[in-house]
């Protein structure tokens, strides 16, 4: 089961490029979680496990080339080790949809990353897919009709 | 400025100051507002202008402003903008929010929409801004749906929203409602196996352990007829559970859900989850007592299996989450020993050093992070290791080999891991081994602090883990054999030459006591003897162990004699007592120095000097009467009189005193400086693991005032006793009742409020004010109260906690009103309930009292 509590993307510049949060925090919660998890995980080195304690609970990161993926788990219900590969499959989903994904796409397609991400995960952060390809199929429908209803309009 | 979106955001990224990005924020920001206010904006310029919002959301810049904007977004009837409007309200919205009932509407219409990614879209919202009204208003549409519908894309999304929406419905409405037979009916047995998707298997896990869980939560006196349909249908269901979980580990030829050739670890861990508490359930309420074994048989045979099939595919972490999952599993049912065994070999194998064919040749990405793959699961193995060492302590212990490994992974959250575990397993059996590789970390630690080459850990972390190390270390001393106590020496030594630079003078105590509490005399002074004449042999003393000087000072006081007539020649008088005479000049002169440069010193170094010092005193004055030669006498009276005039105030406290015992007839003075006795612990059973010394009555005092000197020695040893007196304040709470002249002056069907008077003086009121919870529990009570402008108000708080009132307890807050006139109240009150609403009360009082 697995009930994460937020996905951020955080820069090795220690910028944001992405979050998500499945719990309802105050903005000043917000920056404060990402401010000290920033400073954290940026200063660890590469042998370390990619798990960490954080207030009273645990944060599994992956880092991919420039981009750290963070997520933040609760306790005694999520798997550190699943949660790792739920990181690496929301990396090979975005991998397969940019074909080849960098930071660039992601922050100039934000949206369609957090697309990506709510046909993944759903609710309070449980995960509804896992198969790459169906997520893939549902986004390329979704966005054919996003192209169709534009086109539309501009026929009209 | 470009008015795209890839503009807007390039003018950021290319802003050259931060103050510059500033004004082109503030600035974009509030152009965003005034567009979006526009009634007449198309909506294409709308869908720019909400995108260009969220990027300044990523961005952490205020958004709420257009919270309204994205709902309207929805109410458009063109896909594109439904979506983005969905997407930007659960990125800009949280559950919290009032703002959420306009939404009642639009997602009632969305879920019954012919086009099924706007239903997915609806749902998907739903599930994560389901706030009560939402969900009261919306459950009949989503189990509608469930029943309806027969597109695996809208029953997973429907599933996994009703999971949701189960758990957030604490009144168990959903539940009485919702066909859970359909189930296994519509999609575990039926033949249209197309249905049954993995995602929709993620989606009935989900809902059943939503069910579970709640069910496991409310506890209800009588259990009503769908509970124990619920109960009757999940029976039903396990069977389907155990074997999709089988058949997962079996098959294998859909690659679509693969990963790394492992079938779909993210289902397997789910349903291994779904029947981890569906058999918590059955425990608690004994389901199926009648069958129970059946069910356990075959839950144990897929966990075997489980592991019998992943072996083949180790150092893959698809595979390792799922063992993982598989041993939290067996400890939290606290399952049987066999298993329990099982459970402990599937995390001692995590702790393995990896050997080389870890099989994984693929490149890229993979392979980078395969590479601390193998930390990952250290960790969690120890992480899990520790909290079960209580149950299986000895199965554990037996692979004290690799945890012991794990104390030189370069990384500090496991080498902490692997020192607590192994403190947890430390036994008298395996105490020397393991003390041993502790000596050996000790040894590894502190040397990678000298040569500070060391890449993973900085001076501070491995002062930590020595501390650490340290203080359990010194816990487990009891655990010697008398018969070992020749090892537990050297041990101790050891130990300290290694550290005794790192960790403060503080911890010293229990190191001298068990030097102390030494049976074997000859053991004892030979071990002495050898670590001095090694320790003197090198000439220059080190002064940066300071604690191992300690040792050796008090040593010297105490045994001085005994050490020169057992180390065959190799120590003299003489030696001991120039020695003592190094140190105290090497002590004074650093103390005073320190006082010079910093007048205010109270640095530590400062401080463990004065107790060196103090510690040469008394051990100069206690070898003063051990030695014959008039000489060493002497010099060590000098030592004691070079102290006099210390500006220390303590030292030279000691100086005189110790003077005054120095001029006592030898006789006198022998008896009163004899070795120390034995140390008696006394454990304080209801204390936390404290520890107090006690000096033992056995001392041989010749006079009562001469003893009060002796004590004051042993003040330098001996810990402050803790008595916790924490506990006795805990228990005042909840002893409040209502004083019998108290008078109602409000109720409802939430609560009573009576007001007692006091004291009523011409200018002057004291009021007290009693809250007494009545339907149901208050997880919070604030009180505002206000009087006339001319009188003036002083409010306490509200006694004894404004937190988690129950109902009839009672609480009462004080007013104290100053001025002139009639004396009236306005009270208003923000209750959150025990079901977390929150509720308002407010109402107006009219003394009797004038003032």
């Amino acid at each position: 089961m697995s009930q994460i509590k937020y996905l951020l993307l955080i820069s090795r510049q220690g910028k944001i490029r992405l979050m998500k949060w499945f719990i309802p925090l105050s903005s000043k919660e917000k920056t404060k979680i990402i401010n000290e998890l920033t400073q954290t995980i940026l200063a660890r080195k590469p042998k370390m496990c990619n798990i960490v304690e954080y207030s009273d609970y645990k944060v599994v990161y992956r880092r991919y080339a420039s981009l750290y993926f963070i997520v933040g788990i609760t306790p005694d219900v999520d798997n550190e080790l699943l949660t790792l590969e739920l990181i690496h499959r929301y990396v090979e989903t975005l991998d397969s949809y940019f074909g080849n994904v960098c930071e660039l796409d992601i922050i100039f397609n934000f949206t369609k990353a957090y697309d990506i991400l709510n046909e993944m995960t759903m609710c309070d952060g449980s995960l509804a897919e896992s198969s790459k390809r169906n997520i893939l199929q549902t986004i390329a429908t979704m966005d054919s009709m996003d192209d169709h209803d534009k086109l539309d309009r501009v026929l009209s | 400025m470009g008015s795209s979106l890839k503009s807007f955001i390039k003018d950021i990224r290319n802003a050259k100051t931060l103050a510059d990005q500033r004004t082109i924020i503030t600035k974009q920001s509030a152009k965003i507002r005034t567009k979006l206010r526009d009634d007449h904006l198309p909506f294409s310029k709308r869908r720019v202008n909400i995108q260009k919002l969220l990027y300044l959301y990523i961005l952490g810049e205020p958004t709420h402003f257009a919270q309204v904007e994205c709902i309207n977004l929805i109410a458009s009837d063109q896909f594109v903008d439904k979506r983005l409007g969905y997407l930007a309200t659960m990125l800009l919205l949280d559950e919290k929010q009032d703002l959420l009932t306009l939404l009642t509407n639009l997602l009632n219409n969305d879920l019954h929409h012919p086009n099924k990614y706007i239903v997915s879209l609806a749902l998907s919202t739903l599930g994560s801004l389901s706030s009560y009204e939402l969900a009261r208003d919306l459950y009949p549409d989503v189990i509608h749906l469930i029943e309806t519908s027969s597109d695996p894309f809208i029953l997973t999304k429907s599933f996994q929203c009703l999971a949701k929406l189960i758990i957030k419905d604490s009144e168990l409405t959903i539940l009485e409602i919702f066909p859970i037979e359909l189930i296994k009916e519509k999609f575990l047995d039926s033949p249209n196996v197309s249905l049954l998707t993995h995602g929709v298997w993620l989606g009935i896990c989900k809902v059943l352990q939503s069910i579970v869980i709640l069910l496991l939560d409310t506890s209800i006196q009588e259990t009503p007829e769908f509970i124990l349909a619920i109960r009757e249908n999940l029976l039903i269901i396990l069977p389907n559970l155990l074997d999709q979980l089988s058949s997962l580990n079996v098959k294998n030829y859909e690659s679509n859900y693969d990963v790394q050739g492992i079938r779909d670890p993210f289902l397997q861990c789910e349903i291994i989850i779904t029947l981890k508490w569906i058999f918590k359930l059955a425990k608690k309420v004994e389901l199926f007592s009648p069958i129970k074994t059946k069910y356990d048989e075959k839950f144990i045979d897929i966990f075997t299996q489980l592991t019998n099939n992943s072996s083949l595919s180790l150092n893959k972490n698809p595979t390792n989450a799922i063992l993982y999952e598989v041993t939290r599993t067996i400890f939290e049912l606290e399952m049987n020993q066999s298993l329990r065994l099982l459970g402990i070999n599937i995390l001692a194998n995590f702790l393995k050093p990896t050997n080389s064919a870890s099989g994984s040749t693929e490149k890229g990405k993979k392979s980078k992070t395969n590479s601390n793959n193998n930390n990952n699961i250290k960790y969690v193995a120890l992480n899990t290791l520790i909290r079960v060492v209580q149950q299986e302590p000895n199965a554990i212990a037996k692979h004290k080999k690799f945890i012991s490994h794990c104390l030189y992974d370069p990384d500090i959250s496991i080498k902490f891991r692997s020192l607590e575990l192994t403190f947890a397993i430390l036994n008298k059996d395996n105490l020397i081994e393991l003390v041993n590789e502790l000596i050996k970390f000790l040894h590894d630690v502190s040397l990678n602090n000298v040569n500070s080459g060391y890449v993973y850990i900085d001076m501070d972390e491995s002062k930590e883990l020595i501390n650490y190390t340290i203080d359990n270390l010194v816990k487990r001393f009891d655990l010697y054999d008398s018969n070992q106590e020749k090892v537990k020496l050297q041990n101790l030594f050891e130990i300290l030459k290694l550290t005794g630079n790192m960790i403060s003078v503080d911890k010293l105590n229990e190191f001298l006591i068990t030097i102390n509490n030494v049976e074997d005399w000859k053991i004892k002074i030979n071990c002495l003897v050898e670590n001095i004449v090694s320790h003197m042999q090198k000439g220059k003393i080190p002064t940066s162990n300071i604690c191992w000087n300690l040792i050796m000072i008090w040593s010297i006081g105490e045994y001085g004699d005994s050490i020169t007539n057992q180390s065959n020649g190799k120590i003299s008088e003489t030696q001991l007592v120039n020695y003592l005479i190094q140190l105290n000049t090497l002590y004074s002169n650093t103390s005073k120095s320190s006082i010079k440069n910093n007048p205010s010193a109270t640095n530590n170094t400062y401080n463990d000097h004065i107790t060196m010092i103090q510690y040469i005193l008394t051990s100069s004055l206690k070898l003063s009467s051990k030695i014959n030669d008039g000489g060493n006498i002497e010099s060590l009276r000098q030592i004691i009189l070079n102290h006099q005039k210390d500006p220390n105030l303590m030292l030279q406290l000691k100086s005189n005193q110790y003077e005054m015992i120095f001029n006592q007839p030898a006789n006198l003075k022998k008896l009163m400086l004899e070795c120390m006795p034995n140390f008696v612990r006394q454990i304080e059973t209801n204390g936390d693991e404290t520890f107090t010394h006690t000096i033992s009555t056995k001392a041989e005092a010749p006079s009562i005032d001469k003893n009060s000197n002796l004590l004051d020695l042993l003040s330098d040893i001996s810990d402050k006793p803790s008595n916790s007196t924490a506990s006795s304040v805990k228990k005042e709470v909840s002893a409040l009742t209502l004083p019998n002249d108290a008078v109602s002056i409000f109720n409802n069907d939430l609560l009573e409020i009576y007001s007692h008077v006091v004291d009523v003086q011409p200018g002057n009121a004291h009021y007290e004010l009693f809250f007494k919870p009545l339907s149901t529990p208050f997880n919070e009570l604030h009180s505002l109260c206000a009087v006339p402008k001319q009188q003036k108000l002083t409010l306490g708080q509200i006694q004894p906690t404004h937190n988690n009132i129950d109902v009839n307890q009672i609480t009462k807050q004080s007013l104290k009103i100053a001025g002139t006139g009639k004396l009236k109240l306005r009270v208003k009150l923000n209750i959150v309930t025990g079901n977390n609403e929150t509720q308002q009360v407010q109402f107006d009082h009219k003394f009797n009292e004038t003032i």
